[in-house]
């Protein structure tokens, strides 16, 4: 019980001293002599797509280990990481095209990063709603995990469509060693780690109320037994 | 800058109001199993 109620209160403390440390340093951060004060986007955009990464990784980790052992926490591990996921992959997806229209003029592009990100999203938001709408049954549990399996891979292919493209893309390349300007480190590394604590709490906080509504289910279950 | 801010609205208001909702579902989920064994023995 203990470390059931610590555990929150810890990501918690966790993500409010990054984002408090990011927040002043995004606020010092030099304006970008190119883009203005729009670049400072960078820092909000990019951790949201290490948020949204994180998810679904840690969803097909543990949609593995669930058609391994078949054990029901696995599976609940699976659709929290999932929601918390889409959840930053949303953000990706409305940070991204501000941005956009604020250096390229429109909000949206067909570019191949741009696409496979959407993909990305759409397959976990369809795999959220296959598990809504089959709630309970072992069978949809089993094909959820496969799906969240399969729909991993696309994240290796969404990281390296620049290269893929040969470089015929809109969106930047991927940040690599001395791409950011100085004093733009310390904002963005801030930026990464409170979305790492923002994941970390709200996975804790969605694995609680996953544990609830097991418990409720059961309890559902036992008294139908009983009516019987 | 309103594009920079309007983006980190969004973020930040998106990540805090995802994290009041999973708090009113605890809240409400916690109340209703204190309530349930009175439902099933009742």
């Amino acid at each position: 019980m203990t470390q059931s109620t610590s555990l929150p209160r810890l990501t918690a403390a966790a993500l409010g001293v990054s984002a408090l440390l990011w927040a002043f340093f995004v606020w010092r951060a030099p304006i970008d002599a190119m883009q203005g004060p729009i670049q400072k986007i960078l820092y909000i955009h990019v951790p949201c797509v290490v948020g949204a990464y994180l998810g679904f990784f840690l969803t097909a980790g543990a949609s593995g280990v669930y058609l391994w052992r078949r054990g029901e926490r696995a599976d609940r591990f699976a659709a929290a990481a999932a929601e918390v996921g889409v959840l930053f992959c949303t953000l990706v997806l409305l940070t991204g095209p501000i941005w956009a229209k604020g250096t390229w003029g429109r909000w949206w592009t067909w570019d191949l990063r741009l696409t496979l990100t959407l993909l990305l999203y759409l397959i976990y938001v369809s795999y959220l709603l296959l598990r809504s709408f089959t709630e309970g049954s072992e069978r949809a549990a089993r094909f959820s995990a496969v799906y969240a399996v399969v729909g991993v891979l696309l994240i290796p292919l969404n990281y390296w469509a620049i290269d893929l493209a040969g470089g015929r893309t809109v969106h930047p390349e991927n940040l690599g060693r001395g791409s950011l300007g100085a004093g733009m480190g310390a904002p963005f590394a801030l930026g990464m780690l409170t979305a790492v604590a923002a994941f970390a709490h709200l996975l804790v906080r969605r694995l609680e109320v996953g544990a609830l509504r097991a418990e409720r289910e059961r309890l559902d279950a036992e008294a139908l037994r009983r009516e019987a | 800058m309103s594009y920079a801010l309007a983006a980190y609205a969004i973020a930040v208001g998106g990540i805090a109001a995802y994290a009041a909702w999973l708090a009113g579902q605890r809240r409400a989920l916690e109340r209703e199993l204190r309530s349930e064994p009175l439902r099933n023995h009742g």
